[in-house]
């Protein structure tokens, strides 16, 4: 059992690591249209990134 | 776009006259500075270009797909440099240069795609109800998330039994479980220890305070006990308890930031429009559209038919008449003739007429209303909430136990005493009490908001059972903006014409009216029921409907008969004309034949439909309804004696409205108001409770404490119902609470009270307040 003395530690951790992330993304705004973002595929394409997606195949 | 506007648009002038004019004149006034600033945020790029940042509503959205369309159509405007739209706020942010674009293109693009757009001017209260819901859900996140890891931490010392769990393993999961407290504490319980601190400094006890102080005893006493288990705090750690307790309490505090965030919504989707405008006529009489704040006294306005007056003023050109229902009650439209005065507010009903602007802005009637309103706000009785109430003497009484049972163990065992008061403490850490009223009133506004009630204030709900007495404004509130029809008049005509029945000159006109829409065509089918116009209808031939006169059709025999008004059917002026017309009704229409003027019917305004059994109802409950009307007080007392209420005031204007209210407070008696007008947004800022109705005046609404979007007064009596069934409720949940404590206090005292029972009990007594409240939402 004493795999514990690590395990619980990282596992607090990981929780603090984890309220950070949800943080960082909601206070970017991800949540705040969710609807939106379902329906994006239908939409027409943006312009290409980078040379190779625009170019025909 | 049009070509032309997109030539004018390719020159670097920015206010060629040309480009305003390929605007419809509507849209023009957008790209007044003045308005523009309303809903535009000017900044200056670091090349030195001016950017502006407009914020706009947009409507005819149906799908989230849509929100890419309306960006690829405002994109393609030459000048925009970015467009973002929110498909479930329905705003678009468009951020454009203002040398090369105009509003008022972009809003054409945006209608050329299929929608439409307006202003939006609350973008900065929209911004701030934003960043308040993030931090409340990330608050929320934080607590409940360390809560789970907490409770998941503290479960081996509940289910181990004898030596099962090695005592620096216990230790290290305690240490776990203030690591993950720690956030709790600081960040997300931060509310309520301001909130404590502020009502601290003000000198009074809210719940906030035994909330932050059994929150802090129990975080302290735990860290102690974690970090030295032999010392004064013994070795039982609450982290889980303490973060549940935190969890539930700010999920309770979300939930009313999202009630409260809902009800400012839908107020502000009615608030966004387009400016308004006004047609400013210059020297030459050529008129232009400007927006209403540019007007000064002086100006001449011309004002349409069915456009509001924009300022204070007097008709100098033609004669009218105006509703100035919302903000007199009066429900009967006024003569306007030629120099009359009229009223920013009111709407032009009879003919396009001429004004001359006498007063604008905070000068104007509508804005003295608006004054007096403000000043019936600081008057208003507060409503001490419930839980507030509790709040003191609940702090005092469990201070002086705390104390009282230190003091008393200092002379049994004083190494125990310090431990004894901080469990006294933590074993009332008033969970249920502070949760009790929140949830219940929050279920029950939740229930309500579904029925077409919007609450913007819950405490509103524990008023409105003390209730003693009701006032009902009457034009749009008791009645709807229908007319019905409510009585004929035969007219004296010489003999040898037809003469019919009642009954059968009503089915005779009914017969020619439904082949019209006009409202009064409609009432007038309506009143002589099924079957009689369809069968009638068939009969007449050649009918021709003339707008703003009437109809006329030729019936079997060849005559010609008339509906419409005098002139139109033949009644020389003032012939049958009543004289009672202005006091009885609010329209009538004349039916004749061969130019004779046979018969005269009368209109009235229509109760709602339910209007009649919600006073009865809310009659049965034991109020006082009165009708408090500024319309005339005959025209009021009918329609009081149709309602069946207690008594009835008219002819009240927005003072006496407000005096009789404000007397009625005097006398100690609890009341409720429901209005709609401008002249009554006073008395809804003053009385106890008050309700406005969806459609009436944004002034009115924004005062209420609830806005009936429904409409529908019966909403009022299941209102009512409701309440009192919430205050019961609360009432249980603070009964629960007490008991609970009654219980676990003298436990404490004698020291006999085992940690993982004062864990559960407290976390069992939150769950079971919760649960009772969430039977009010279904």
């Amino acid at each position: 059992m004493d795999i514990l003395y690590l395990l619980i530690p990282l596992s607090a951790v990981l929780v603090l690591l984890i309220v950070g992330v949800f943080g960082w993304a909601l206070h970017k705004g991800q949540f705040d249209d969710v609807e939106r973002e379902g329906s994006r595929i239908l939409e027409n394409d943006p312009a290409a990134v980078d040379v190779d997606q625009s170019r025909p195949t | 776009m049009p070509l032309s506007s997109a030539a004018v648009l390719a020159k670097p002038v920015p206010d060629a006259p040309a480009a305003a004019a390929s605007a419809p004149p509507g849209l023009a006034v957008l790209d007044d500075p003045v308005e523009l600033r309303r809903f535009t945020r000017f900044s200056t790029t670091a090349a030195g270009e001016a950017l502006a940042d407009s914020s706009l509503r947009i409507t005819g959205m149906h799908c989230a797909a849509c929100a890419g369309l309306i960006e690829q159509a405002v994109a393609r405007v030459d000048g925009v440099v970015e467009a973002t739209v929110s498909a479930a706020g329905e705003r678009a942010r468009v951020h454009w240069q203002p040398q090369r674009a105009r509003m008022a293109d972009i809003v054409l693009a945006i209608r050329a795609a299929g929608y439409d757009a307006t202003p939006d001017t609350a973008l900065e209260s929209r911004e701030t109800r934003k960043l308040e819901h993030r931090q409340a859900v990330w608050r929320l996140f934080v607590a409940s998330f360390c809560a789970m890891q907490v409770m998941m931490m503290a479960t081996p010392s509940y289910v181990a039994t004898g030596n099962e769990l090695a005592p620096d393993l216990r230790q290290l999961l305690n240490w776990g479980s203030w690591l993950l407290s720690l956030p709790v504490m600081v960040f997300a319980a931060g509310p309520f220890f301001s909130g404590a601190w502020r009502s601290l400094r003000a000198r009074r006890i809210g719940m906030d305070v035994p909330v932050a102080l059994g929150v802090l005893v129990t975080f302290v006493a735990s860290t102690g006990a974690t970090f030295d288990p032999d010392g004064v705090f013994g070795h039982e750690v609450y982290f889980d308890s303490l973060t549940m307790f935190v969890s539930f309490l700010l999920a309770g505090r979300l939930l009313e930031t999202r009630a409260r965030h809902q009800v400012a919504q839908v107020l502000e989707a009615t608030l966004s429009g387009m400016p308004e405008t006004a047609l400013r006529l210059d020297a030459q009489g050529h008129a232009e559209a400007v927006s209403v704040q540019r007007l000064v006294p002086g100006d001449r306005v011309r004002v349409p038919v069915g456009q509001a007056f924009p300022a204070d003023g007097a008709v100098i050109e033609g004669a009218t008449r105006a509703d100035e229902a919302l903000l007199t009650g009066e429900s009967a439209p006024v003569a306007k003739p030629l120099g009359a005065a009229v009223v920013a507010g009111s709407v032009n009903l009879g003919a396009p007429v001429v004004m001359r602007v006498d007063r604008v802005g905070d000068d104007t009637r509508l804005e003295g209303i608006v004054a007096l309103m403000r000043d019936a706000m600081s008057q208003r009785p507060s409503l001490a909430r419930a839980a507030d109430r509790w709040a003191a003497p609940f702090l005092w009484v469990v201070l002086v136990l705390a104390a009282g049972a230190a003091a008393v163990w200092s002379v049994i065992d004083p190494s125990r005493a310090v431990w004894v008061a901080v469990s006294v403490l933590i074993v009332t850490c008033p969970c249920a009490l502070s949760l009790a009223a929140p949830s219940a009133l929050l279920s029950a506004a939740s229930a309500l908001a579904r029925r077409g009630v919007l609450l913007q204030r819950l405490d509103a709900l524990e008023g409105l059972t003390q209730v003693d007495r009701i006032y009902f404004d009457k034009t749009g509130t008791v009645t709807d903006e229908h007319l019905q029809w409510s009585g004929l008049q035969r007219l004296d005509v010489p003999s040898g014409l037809p003469t019919l029945s009642d009954a059968q000159w009503l089915a005779q006109a009914a017969g020619l009216a439904g082949w019209s829409s006009h409202p009064l065509s409609k009432a007038l089918v309506a009143a002589a029921g099924d079957g009689g116009p369809a069968a009638e209808a068939s009969a007449w031939r050649d009918v021709q409907e003339l707008p703003g006169q009437g109809l006329q059709a030729l019936d079997g025999e060849g005559r010609r008969w008339r509906l419409g008004r005098t002139s139109f059917v033949g009644a020389a002026d003032g012939v049958g004309a009543p004289s009672s017309l202005a006091g009885d009704s609010r329209a009538a229409v004349w039916l004749g034949v061969d130019g004779q003027a046979l018969v005269r019917f009368d209109f009235d305004e229509a109760l709602r439909p339910d209007a009649r059994t919600a006073v009865d109802a809310l009659r049965q409950r034991g109020l006082q309804v009165v009708l408090l009307s500024g319309d005339r007080p005959e025209r009021a007392e009918r329609m009081g004696q149709r309602l069946a209420v207690d008594r009835v005031i008219g002819g009240a204007t927005p003072e006496s409205k407000l005096s009789e209210v404000a007397a009625a407070q005097a006398g100690g008696l609890k009341v409720a108001m429901v209005g709609d007008g401008i002249n009554d947004a006073p008395v809804l800022a003053r009385a106890d409770v008050s309700f406005a109705m969806g459609q009436g005046a944004l002034v009115a609404r924004a005062q209420a404490d609830a806005v009936v979007v429904s409409s529908r007064l019966g909403d009022l009596v299941l209102a009512h119902d409701l309440a009192g069934r919430t205050m019961a409720v609360v009432r249980q949940n603070l009964w629960w609470a007490a008991a609970y404590n009654g219980v676990c206090i003298p436990l404490a005292l004698a020291g006999w009270l085992p940690p993982w029972a004062a864990g559960l009990g407290m976390a069992s007594s939150s769950l079971l307040v919760i649960g009772n409240s969430l039977r009010l939402a279904r």
